[in-house]
């Protein structure tokens, strides 16, 4: 299944911050000069899934950071405070670019409903284009049905064909883990 | 349903014509049915899901209030219909099990709703008060707590870690358990685990090195050593029960050097993850009066299971000697396991199901207990029938792509066991332990399916040493030696059956190999020794044990058959301080405390003696040499109350031996009971007629009762059955002339 062209959103949003980091400061550009892709990783302090993908998410960072892919934690839970997200971050040892998605904008243009759930986009000149969107890998098949380890890595390789401009596959599969919060709760 | 519909349709037009006459049942019903947390949610959420989701709990997040209900709505309604939550396996009406987890369809359908309908909160004052979680022992404090030597840090990624810790049992006494409470330290990770006991340290022993920071592996095999103690009790520790309470009568046994083995599954939570866990053990006031025993059916040789096989099948099967009460039930399979089912064939030909798994998820697996004890009669076939999935559809398959598997411990080899806790019932009172009888039938059973299988004959054969069949039971020792020629312990044992089997050349040639075999374990040379004594070699039993002291570590056993040995040997004084010496080491020691209260009657010394017997009879209350003993030394003592007392204890616990109805009589007679003196001589002389001394000594309370006719018969019967009776033919003398 080839994914050619998919959603279009400015790179930087010139109304509005996307969400800010911990510091409580807005973040306006998701792709700063010289990225060649971005990832969202939709992330829930509390979520044990979520959790255990660090590893992975961290895996992943380390090998294509340094080829211009930019990682950051999205927390879209209304629970995920800065100070929580910090708490959490020094918990399991942490070091990555933290955005609270306080209005849940990122969550919206990525249409994330999950956490985990992970978003790749590419920038272009007219704003970031997703290619990718769902699970990480497919070691959750549902709650409750899980591999001892992920046979299928998506995000990986929707990664490696971002980078070598190929098609980007669609995720095998759908995300599994804990549903996000939406902010509009009375 | 079309049908239906319209109904509806034509309710809701008329109920617009006829408002006060045809009120919409459904939409009231709907109305007054609205579903709230407070009024339908809560209970259900605290009487099934709290366990594990509260504050600090195994649950990834808590359940307890409203707000974190709500946040977590959208899974409640996923995993609920999807029966991933609460965790429980079993299929509904196979099997009625206690504590189960299973919601009803009632409820699974108000949790729907709910969700549906918005999770409504309701009025809060309807909520029940959420239940209250200790984050501490559940129970209170124990009476012992065992502690993980070294922590041990479990990744933060990659697959399930199953890790085996051991915690020596510290206490120089037994005690009986009542309840165990795991505290993993980090509930969260910790998936299940399994405790269990190592009766001989084997587990330790065999991994000197490393035992303190865990041994790897799914499965292990411990030694039970050389008495007959099968496992009892399923020690199973998972994330909702906490605490592990036995039923009344039924607690569990720990000796000094036993080891607990606490068998943990863990999931890597993302961050590196310190465990840390600690055991809780509840002593029992008293010790065990009911004596359930751990079954299994398995079917491990079976498994050679070729990739991607779907449909893979094994089976087993075992017939029982015995009534039993099935008291739970553990099916165990790893990840390729599919379809796990066991029941019962009653001899009736009623099938009984004990246990249906349609989806086996082994990180979901239990122990799963009965609401009430399942009977199955003395002939009832109990049956076992796993289905494997070895294709790359099965999502758990640790291979990719799938690979043959076969049997092992590890998480990508496979196991098909189904245990089952049974209690004998209905057992006759003079009949042997029934447990020997279902062991016995076990491994008869596993020796049929698999000739070689080394742990099936060994138990076998002392299943059958143990029920008194020596004979049986030295063939398969033999048996098992043609294939293991260099098996020590299994040449011991074949000594001890054909020692108890009279063959005391045969046991002294075994013995002699089994310690050529392996030198420095000493059972072989105990033994050697303790048959020597029995043969009043005394000389070669003290030069045995002599030999044993300077290859065996201090012991209390080998220094008091020593004093036995010198004791033979004519040497009281000697004797007496080996005696000492093994009680320095064991005050307890039997052997030691017996002869030293013989010694001291033969030495004069009763007072000391009824000490010293006394202590042995609290060690071997049927021991009926140590009563005799005893009552001599009452007797001696001028205690004539407490001799009787003792005698008649014995006579109690075995009424045909005629040497303590002698003895009674003569106690009796001491205290002036000539009458009963009579009785008791005449019921030794029923048991044991060709006894010369016996008729003698009935002559003599015969005569002093004045009865010279009876006497002078008494001591001619003496005389005709040993001729040359001095004491019956001067005490015929004696007697007046009729």
């Amino acid at each position: 299944m080839l994914l050619l062209l998919c959603w279009l959103v400015p790179a930087a949003w010139a109304a509005q911050p996307f969400g800010t980091d911990l510091k409580g400061r807005p973040v306006d550009n998701l792709a700063p000069s010289g990225s060649r892709a971005v990832v969202l990783f939709f992330a829930a302090s509390d979520c044990p899934i979520s959790n255990r993908y660090i590893p992975e998410i961290e895996r992943l960072a380390r090998e294509f950071s340094p080829e211009g892919v930019r990682f950051w934690w999205v927390y879209p839970n209304p629970e995920d405070t800065s100070q929580v997200v910090r708490s959490h971050d020094a918990q399991f040892d942490i070091h990555a670019e933290d955005v609270l998605d306080t209005d849940q904008l990122l969550t919206r243009m990525a249409h994330a409903t999950i956490t985990p759930e992970v978003a790749v986009f590419v920038p272009s000149s007219d704003g970031l284009r997703e290619m990718y969107r769902g699970r990480i890998d497919n070691r959750y098949v549902s709650l409750g049905q899980e591999r001892p380890s992920a046979t299928r890595h998506d995000l990986e390789d929707a990664i490696r064909a971002v980078l070598a401009n190929r098609p980007v596959a669609k995720p095998g599969g759908p995300a599994v883990g804990c549903s996000i919060v939406p902010r509009n709760l009375p | 349903m079309k049908i239906l519909h319209w109904i509806w349709i034509l309710i809701g037009l008329g109920a617009c014509a006829l408002p006060g006459l045809l009120h919409p049942r459904p939409r009231v019903h709907a109305a007054e049915s609205r579903v709230t947390w407070s009024r339908q949610i809560a209970p259900i959420v605290y009487r099934h899901c709290a366990a594990c989701h509260h504050p600090g709990g195994a649950g990834p997040f808590s359940l307890l209030r409203y707000q974190d209900a709500r946040r977590r709505a959208p899974q409640m309604l996923d995993v609920t219909q999807s029966r991933f939550m609460p965790p429980w396996l079993p299929a509904p009406g196979y099997g009625d099990f206690a504590d189960s987890r299973r919601l009803s369809d009632e409820d699974v359908d108000l949790i729907k709703r709910w969700v549906e309908s918005g999770a409504p909160e309701g009025n809060p004052a309807e909520a029940p008060a959420p239940p209250h979680y200790d984050a501490t022992w559940q129970m209170g404090k124990p009476d012992l707590i065992l502690s993980v030597e070294r922590p041990f840090t479990l990744r933060a990624s990659g697959t399930d870690v199953f890790r085996n810790f051991v915690l020596p049992y510290p206490l120089a006494q037994t005690h009986f358990i009542r309840a165990m409470e795991v505290l993993p330290s980090t509930p969260q990770i910790v998936h299940h685990a399994n405790v269990l006991i190592d009766r001989t340290a084997s587990f330790r022993h065999q991994h000197r090195t490393n035992w303190r920071d865990g041994v790897p592996g799914m499965e292990l095999e411990v030694d039970s050593g050389n008495t007959f103690a099968p496992d009892s009790h399923f020690l199973f520790w998972k994330p909702d029960t906490p605490v592990l309470v036995e039923a009344p009568g039924m607690p569990w046994r720990l000796d000094p050097g036993n080891d607990l083995i606490l068998n943990m599954h863990l999931k890597p939570s993302g961050k590196p993850e310190i465990i840390s866990a600690k055991i809780g053990l509840y002593f029992a006031e008293e010790p065990a009066t009911k004596h359930p025993m751990l079954l299994q059916l398995d079917a491990d040789s079976e498994l050679d299971i070729p990739p991607g096989d779907r449909n893979f099948v094994v089976q087993d099967e075992l017939k029982l000697p015995v009534d039993v009460e099935v008291l739970g039930v553990y099916p165990h399979a790893h990840y390729l396991g599919r379809v796990l089912e066991g029941w019962a064939m009653l001899p009736n030909g009623e099938k009984k199901w004990l246990i249906r798994i349609p989806n086996w998820d082994i990180d979901r697996q239990s122990v799963y207990r009965y609401r009430a004890p399942v009977l199955l009669p003395r002939g009832t076939v109990l049956h076992m029938r796993y289905v494997y999935d070895n294709s790359d559809d099965n999502i758990h398959n640790p291979h990719d792509p799938p690979v043959r598997v076969r049997a092992g411990n590890q998480s990508t080899d496979e196991m098909a066991h189904l245990w089952l806790q049974v209690l004998p019932v209905h057992v006759p009172r003079d009949g042997p332990d029934p447990r020997l009888l279902l062991e016995q039938a076990w491994m008869q059973h596993r020796l049929e399916r698999r000739p070689g299988d080394y742990i099936a004959l060994y138990n076998l054969a002392s299943a059958s040493a143990a029920l008194g069949r020596y004979a049986e039971a030295a063939t398969l020792y033999r048996r098992l030696l043609s294939a293991h020629p260099n098996d020590a312990r299994a040449m011991n044992s074949l000594g001890a059956a054909l020692e108890r089997a009279g063959d005391n050349q045969g046991a002294e040639q075994a013995f002699t190999q089994a310690i050529a075999l392996s030198p420095d374990t000493c059972d072989a040379g105990y033994n050697l020794a303790a048959l020597e004594v029995k043969s009043s070699r005394f000389a070669d039993a003290e030069h045995q044990f002599r030999d044993l002291l300077l290859h065996c570590a201090a012991d209390a056993g080998i220094r008091s058959g020593l004093g036995v040995a010198l004791q033979g040997e004519g040497n009281a004084a000697a004797a007496r301080e080996e005696f000492q010496r093994a009680l320095d080491l064991d005050p307890e020691n039997f052997t030691a405390l017996y002869h030293l209260g013989e010694l001291a009657i033969e030495s004069g010394q009763p007072e000391q003696a009824v000490d010293l017997l006394q202590a042995a009879a609290k060690d071997r209350p049927d021991d009926l040499d140590t009563r005799e003993h005893l009552a001599m030394a009452f007797a001696q003592s001028g205690r004539a109350a407490d001799a009787l007392s003792q005698l008649r204890d014995a006579i109690r616990l075995s009424p045909a031996d005629a040497s303590l109805h002698a003895l009674l009589s003569q106690v009796l007679a001491g205290s002036g009971e000539l009458q009963q003196a009579i009785e008791e001589q005449n019921q030794a002389l029923h048991l044991q007629p060709n006894d010369p001394d016996g008729w003698n000594n009935l002559g003599v309370l015969e005569a002093r009762t004045g009865k010279t006719a009876a006497a002078r018969s008494d001591f001619e019967h003496a005389l005709r059955l040993a001729p040359d009776h001095a004491q019956a033919r001067a005490n015929l003398a004696h007697l007046p002339p009729a």
